[in-house]
Order: C-alpha cells, then sequence, then structure tokens
C-alpha cells in the first residue's frame, strides 16, 4: 500500500512544471483512494475542501498528505492553465478582430470606394466633354473635363490592384476584380471613340449627333450596369465581412470574460487553499512562493477581466463609430458621384432622359431620404428638411442615417455642413432642369458642378472624422492587448516556478 | 507554452460553435469534463464550471434575435400566380417562371434543405413576411426607400425597366409614356407602378383600379383600360401570351431593381443570398435563366450582377 504514492510522487512535479501535461497528478489519486482512508481520498481532488477538514492523525497521514498537496496543486494548475488558456485565446481573439477592422476589410472599403468613385467620374467627364462639343471654354472647359478623365483613369488603375491585393484569397472576390479590370479596357475603348467622333463632328454644346450618342450608349451601359455594381458590391462585401467578424468575436469575447473570472477564481481558491494547508501542515505561517505566484494570478485575472471589457467596447466603437460610418458615407460618396452623372446624361441623351431623371431622384432619394413622389416634391422637403435640422432629424437614407447617429465632437456640425451643400446642390439641379437646353448645359458645367464639387468635399471632411475615429479606437486595441500579450508568458513561466519553488520543498521532506 | 493556449483554445471553440443552440453547448461541453473526472466534490466544481459554460453559450446565443432563414429546415418562398415567365401557378404547389427559378436556385446555394412555394399578392407580401408565413418573398418585389423601411431586401437579382402594354391597334398614337395623356391606365393594387407615371412623370391619366396584373391584363383586352404600365419582365410575358393582339411600346423610362424581401433585420440571411446572387451572375446561371425566360422577348437583357442595395 505505502509504496504506491511514494511512487507517484517523483511524477508529480514533473508535471507541475509542464502545465500542458497537468492532468495526471489530479487524476492520479483517485486509484489510490478508495481502499483504506475513504474520508481523506474523497477530499484529495476537491481544492476547496481541504481548507477546512481538520488534519486527523492516524496511519494513513503521511501517505495522504502529499497525495492531498499535489491533487491541490495540480487543480490549481489546471485552473491556471485555463486563466491562461482563455486569456491568450481572447487576446488573440481581440488581434484579430482588429486586424480584420483595421488592415483587411477597413483599407479594403476606401479602396473600393475610390474605385467606384474613379470609375463613376470618368463617365461623367466623358458626358462632360461629349456635352461640350466644341464650345471648348464652356464652363471650366473641354480640356479640364479630359484633364480629371485621365487622371480618374489612372485612379481606377491604382484602385484595382489595390482591391485585388485586399481581396487576398476569396475566389469570387478575385473574379469581380479580375471582371472590372476588363471592362475597364473595354471602356477606355469606346470612350475614347466617341470622344474622337465627337470632335469631328464639330456640334454646339448639347446632345451629340446619333452615332456619338451610341457608342456612348455601349459606353455608359457597360459602366453603368457591369462596372460600378461589381465595384460597388465588393465594397458591400467588405460591410460583410466585417459585421460577421465582429459578432464573432464579441461572442468570443463575452465568453472569454466569463472563463477568465471563473477559471481566475478557481485558481485563486486553489492557491489559498494551498497556503493554508501547508501552513497548518507544515506550521509555517507564509510559504512567500506561493503567495507571489497568488498575486500574480490574481493580478491578471483582474486585469484581464477588465481588458477584455475594454477591448470589447474598443471593437465596438472601432465599429459602430469608426467602421460603420465610413462605409456608409463611401457609399453615399460613390451613389453621389453616380447621381450627378445622371446630370450630365440627362442633358446628353433626351431619348433616355426620363429614365435618367427618375434614376437621379432614385439615388438622391438613397442618399438622403424624404417622402415625395418627384422631383418638384423632392426639393421642397429637402429645403424643409435642412432648415429644421439638426433640432428635427426627419431624413432616412445613408446621410440621414449619419445625422442621426451624429455622435463623434463636431460630427454634427460636419453633417449640417454636408446638408447645407446638399440642399445648394439640389437647388442647382432645380434651376438645370428648369433652364432651356443650352442654357442647361451651362448651368450644368459652371454652378452645378461646382456646388456638387463642395457637397462632396463636405462629404470627405465628414468621413475623415470617423476615419480618425476608427484608427484611433483600432490603435488603441492594439497596444492595450500589445502590453498584456507581452507579459502573458512571463507570468506563465513564473507562476509555474514559484508554484513547483513552494510546493517542492515540501513534497521533498517525504522523501 | 503553446498547449495551455491551444488546450483553452479548443473549449472555446466549442462554446462558439453552440452560439444559438445554448443548450447543445452545455451538454457538451459538460460530458467532456465528467469524462475526466473522478468523484465527489470534484463534480461540484465541474457542474459549476459547465453552469459558467452554459452561462457564456447563452450570452453567445442572444446575438441572432429571430431564425434567418438559414436555420430554417424548409424554406417558405412567396412567389406571384399570375405572372408569366416569371410566377405562374401551374398546380397545387407548383409554379414555374424566372423568379421560381431564381429562388430555389439561391435556396440551393445558401444551404436550404427543402424549398416550398406559396402564393403571395403585391398586396400581402409585405405582412406575410413580417408575419412569417413565408421566410423569402421573390415576386417582382421593387426596392424602394419605403419598402426597404419595412422588408430587408437582398440583391436586387435583376433590374428591370418600366415600360408600357398597349393594344396592337393603338400602336400609331402612342411612341412612348408621355403619349398616356388622357388614357386609362391599369392601377394594380399593392404595385407602385402606376405612380412612375402620375406622380414621378406627373401625365395625367385616369387610373382604372384591378386587383392584379392578371385583371389588368384582362381589362386592357376588352377595353376597359388603354394601356398597362409595369416592368418589362412581366410585360413581355404577358404579350407572349397574348400573341399580337397586344404590343409593347419599347420605350422604357425607369430602373426598377427587383428585390429578394427577407423579414426585417435578416441580415445573416440577406448577406448569404447576395453571395449566391454574385455567384449565379459569375458563373453564368443567371444568364441561363433570363434566357430561358424572356430571350425570345427582344428585350435587352443584362447578364452582369446588379449593383446590391446593401443589407439593413
Amino acid at each position: 500500500m505505502t509504496p504506491v504514492p511514494v511512487n507517484q510522487t517523483p511524477a508529480a512535479p514533473g508535471a507541475v512544471s509542464a502545465p500542458g501535461t497537468a492532468p495526471p497528478p489530479h487524476r492520479a489519486p483517485v486509484p489510490s483512494a478508495p481502499p483504506p482512508a475513504p474520508g481523506a481520498a474523497r477530499s484529495a481532488p476537491a481544492p476547496a475542501g481541504t481548507a477546512g477538514a481538520p488534519p486527523r492523525p492516524g496511519p494513513s497521514r503521511l501517505r495522504s498528505v502529499p497525495g492531498r498537496v499535489l491533487a491541490v496543486t495540480g487543480g490549481t494548475v489546471i485552473a491556471l492553465t485555463l486563466l491562461f488558456g482563455a486569456l491568450s485565446s481572447s487576446f488573440q481573439t481581440v488581434g484579430d478582430g482588429l486586424d480584420v477592422i483595421g488592415h483587411d476589410a477597413g483599407p479594403q472599403v476606401v479602396a473600393t470606394a475610390d474605385l467606384y468613385f474613379a470609375l463613376s467620374d470618368m463617365d461623367t467627364q466623358v458626358a462632360t466633354v461629349l456635352l461640350i462639343g466644341d464650345e471648348h471654354g464652356l464652363g471650366k472647359g473641354r480640356q479640364r473635363a479630359l484633364d480629371v478623365y485621365e487622371r480618374r483613369r489612372s485612379d481606377a488603375g491604382r484602385a484595382v490592384l489595390q482591391a485585388s491585393a485586399l481581396a487576398g484569397g476569396d475566389p469570387a472576390e478575385r473574379r469581380t476584380v479580375q471582371a472590372v479590370l476588363d471592362g475597364l479596357g473595354r471602356y477606355e475603348r469606346l470612350a475614347a471613340r466617341a470622344m474622337l467622333l465627337d470632335e469631328q463632328a464639330g456640334h454646339a454644346a448639347g446632345p451629340p449627333p446619333g452615332p456619338v450618342l451610341g457608342l456612348y450608349r455601349q459606353a455608359t451601359d457597360l459602366m453603368r450596369l457591369e462596372l460600378l455594381p461589381m465595384a460597388y458590391n465588393l465594397t458591400l462585401e467588405s460591410g460583410t465581412v466585417v459585421r460577421r467578424a465582429h459578432e464573432e468575436q464579441s461572442s468570443a469575447l463575452r465568453t472569454g470574460q466569463v472563463l477568465v473570472a471563473g477559471a481566475g477564481v478557481l485558481a485563486l481558491g486553489g492557491l489559498a487553499g494551498l497556503q493554508v494547508f501547508l501552513a497548518r501542515r507544515f506550521r509555517r505561517v507564509f510559504n512567500p512562493a506561493l503567495l507571489v505566484a497568488t498575486a500574480i494570478a490574481g493580478t491578471y485575472t483582474l486585469t484581464g477581466f477588465t481588458v477584455l471589457g475594454n477591448e470589447a467596447g474598443v471593437l465596438d466603437t472601432a465599429k459602430r463609430d469608426g467602421f460603420d460610418s465610413v462605409l456608409t458615407l463611401a457609399r453615399a460618396r460613390a451613389v453621389g458621384n453616380s447621381m450627378h452623372g445622371d446630370q450630365s446624361r440627362y442633358l446628353l441623351d433626351p431619348e433616355r432622359a426620363d429614365t435618367y431623371e427618375q434614376t437621379y431622384l432614385d439615388k438622391s432619394q438613397s442618399v438622403l431620404y424624404a417622402p415625395s413622389g418627384n422631383l418638384t416634391a423632392y426639393y421642397k422637403a429637402v429645403d424643409a428638411g435642412v432648415e429644421a435640422y439638426p433640432a428635427e432629424d426627419v431624413f432616412l437614407g445613408l446621410i440621414g442615417q449619419e445625422a442621426a447617429r451624429a455622435r463623434l465632437p463636431g460630427s454634427e456640425a460636419a453633417v449640417s455642413e454636408v446638408l447645407r451643400r446638399y440642399r445648394e446642390f439640389q437647388r442647382g439641379d432645380r434651376l438645370m432642369r428648369a433652364a432651356s437646353p443650352r442654357a442647361a448645359v451651362e448651368e450644368l458645367v459652371g454652378p452645378v458642378e461646382t456646388r456638387f464639387g463642395a457637397y462632396d468635399a463636405a462629404l470627405v471632411e465628414l468621413a475623415g472624422l470617423h476615419r480618425t475615429a476608427f484608427d484611433r479606437a483600432v490603435r488603441s486595441g492594439e497596444e492595450q492587448v500589445a502590453e498584456l500579450w507581452f507579459l502573458l508568458p512571463v507570468a506563465m513561466v513564473s507562476t509555474a516556478v514559484l508554484i513547483v519553488a513552494g510546493v517542492w520543498p515540501r513534497l521533498s521532506e517525504y522523501r | 507554452m503553446r498547449s495551455p493556449g491551444l488546450l483553452a483554445r479548443t473549449a472555446l471553440t466549442a462554446l462558439h460553435t453552440g452560439a444559438g443552440r445554448a443548450r447543445t453547448a452545455q451538454t457538451r461541453t459538460g460530458r467532456t469534463m465528467t469524462g475526466r473526472t473522478g468523484t465527489g466534490r470534484a463534480r461540484a466544481a465541474l457542474a459549476a464550471a459547465s453552469a459558467l459554460a452554459l452561462l457564456a453559450a447563452g450570452a453567445c446565443g442572444s446575438g441572432r434575435p429571430f431564425a434567418s432563414i438559414l436555420d430554417q429546415a424548409t424554406l417558405v418562398v412567396g412567389v406571384k400566380p399570375d405572372q408569366p415567365g416569371l410566377g405562374m401557378k401551374v398546380g397545387e404547389g407548383r409554379y414555374e417562371g424566372f423568379d421560381v427559378d431564381v429562388a430555389t436556385e439561391v435556396a440551393r446555394r445558401i444551404g436550404v434543405p427543402r424549398v416550398r412555394f406559396v402564393t403571395v399578392l403585391s398586396s400581402n407580401r409585405q405582412d406575410f413576411l413580417q408575419s412569417g408565413k413565408v421566410g423569402m418573398v421573390v415576386a417582382t418585389y421593387s426596392i424602394t426607400p419605403v419598402n426597404r423601411s419595412k422588408v430587408t431586401f437582398a440583391g436586387p437579382y435583376y433590374v428591370a425597366h418600366q415600360d408600357t402594354l398597349i393594344r396592337a391597334e393603338d400602336k400609331a398614337e402612342i411612341d412612348n409614356v408621355r403619349d398616356l395623356k388622357g388614357r386609362r391606365l391599369c392601377q394594380a393594387a399593392g404595385s407602385n407602378s402606376w405612380r412612375r407615371v402620375r406622380e414621378e412623370r406627373q401625365i395625367a391619366v385616369e387610373l382604372v383600379p384591378a386587383a392584379t396584373y392578371g385583371e389588368c391584363l384582362a381589362k386592357l383586352r376588352d377595353g376597359t383600360v388603354d394601356a398597362v404600365s409595369t416592368d418589362d419582365l412581366i410585360l413581355a410575358g404577358f404579350s407572349a401570351r397574348a400573341g399580337s393582339a397586344l404590343s409593347i411600346v419599347n420605350a422604357p423610362f425607369t430602373d426598377e431593381r427587383l428585390g429578394i424581401g427577407l423579414r426585417k433585420g435578416d441580415l445573416d440571411g440577406c448577406e448569404a443570398v447576395n453571395r449566391a446572387l454574385t455567384a449565379m451572375y459569375q458563373d453564368g446561371t443567371a444568364e441561363k435563366l433570363l434566357k430561358k425566360w424572356f430571350g425570345g422577348s427582344g428585350l435587352a437583357l443584362t447578364f452582369t450582377v446588379p449593383q446590391f442595395e446593401g443589407c439593413a
């Protein structure tokens, strides 16, 4: 009978120093327990029970003491392993979450939104060039439109490359990027032919001759029906990726927090029990090594729990105030640009004017929704609604959504500015549609374009505000994790060493 | 140093997979742990641990307020019963058309095991979604700001264009929608198409109400109305049936984004449907289906993925 626990004793410290193999000491006393001393054996595996168990003298005492010490130690080590495991896995989760939002989907939203903007503006500039005809000095001039077209073309090329790099391994996204690239080449050929033919035709400002229009229709259909939707869907897909990751990580963090708290309490209980047991049994008041180990475990439980709570907050802020707003505003900017393009196309293609007017209204409504059945009613509703903001927030739609949740310092003022400039832009649109065909072209390339530029700039500024909040949240989240992450291995090793140092000398008294 | 993290991580993963199925997660964790233990108070400690796990799993489960279409064993899809080419009832519980094919294909791709089709009308499809009678509506449902506030839209799965159907003998007089001034236009219940003519274009038409587009068509034939104006896909189906008696004006004047309606808030389902639609366009399935149903109509079809609305 006696040799059994003695044989087990040397194996145990080895197990203690290597937390990965922790279970054996915990399980080991169980088979030896039943026959001789049922009372002592039963209390052995339960760490909490040891503190209260009165030391009962008897022949089995020497045999059961090391067994009990080992059992409590084993239980404590398992709890500590769980604590540090939960901490490290939760930190990993946070790191992954910040990675997805901050370095993967975040930049992907920006890259694909840039792509949409560049593509959409290319088509708008081509329409402007065709609309100006041979009155080269009209508005900001034909040459400027051509220059902008060239610039957007190279922007688009760059954005495609970036989007392709960020698409990574997702096959559907890669196919989409490839399709955009192919389409862009076709678009450029059609646009170049349309502009060349237009120059040869030499018409006054206004709708170009039929053959030019035919080519432009092919080009704009390719752009609006094929390329822009793909670019837009890529932006949306980033939103999907972030939403899913965020949901998973939030619940992982909640679980992690509960596990850290639970494991922490068990570990601290075990360490305290061990301390008390050793003090009574071996008549020493303190076991300094175990005290330090307790302090470390306590600190990590507490800070780990708090930091995980903070990190959940950080992830929320990064997503809600940062990413969601950046995504919404990127979409607003994309739709807005294509809405501005519909103004040029409305003047350029009389046969499709009805459709372009309707899509203009549709897009206006999705940027800033105000109940109204037609454009005239819409102008009025926008006027009234902007007047009433921020006291009354009546809008839906992408910008309406942002107006309703203006939370960052300065964002309400920025939203007001966007709304005011949007109203100016819509007023310009009304003047343009009311004007005679010739005057309408002048309105478009003059005041309307200027007002659109001002509105777009205000939108970019508002997005910048959220982008900063987003970057800040991601950075602070990463820093907090990095600090604890850095110290975690040190804490694990030192606790293990301290426990061995605290328990080993006591056990060796039994050799 | 690596193994303890890995151990706990596996435990965590076990808990996460249980999100939404708290009970399973708890039993699984409980069983694993009990398998390892001895007797007595240790068991109590482990009961506490699994209570902890239950708590955690419960917290995970709260992420999804109600069942998504992704969780349903049988997906009930609402389609139109009376639109040839799109959704047409051909027998008890049997429907055919482009909408039906799209729904079947989407359901297969999002991994729904079984699909059942039921009839919805423009007037009741929103209620059916809200009350959960149907999980998904594919019934020429236009995405509009007003509809969007009540329904979550995946897609659009296609962008149609509004056009006008008239009797063949009026062909000489009606070239585009503006020539409808002073004429009688059919107003199908629950559909917004007439607004595009009378409110947006502000064309003075006389509206004649009807329950469905099928009824509109009957009225057009017997002369009670002069024109039916709605999505070209719907008109293509009708005119194909009517033969030479009716004619499409062929002057489209709007973009109609036809969405897949889901219960408000089913974002998981919406995103999955959008991915399925993207794949359908990328692998040519959408083109095949469009050609199958509208290839002969002479409509200019688009075979690339439409610009999605974004799930909200």
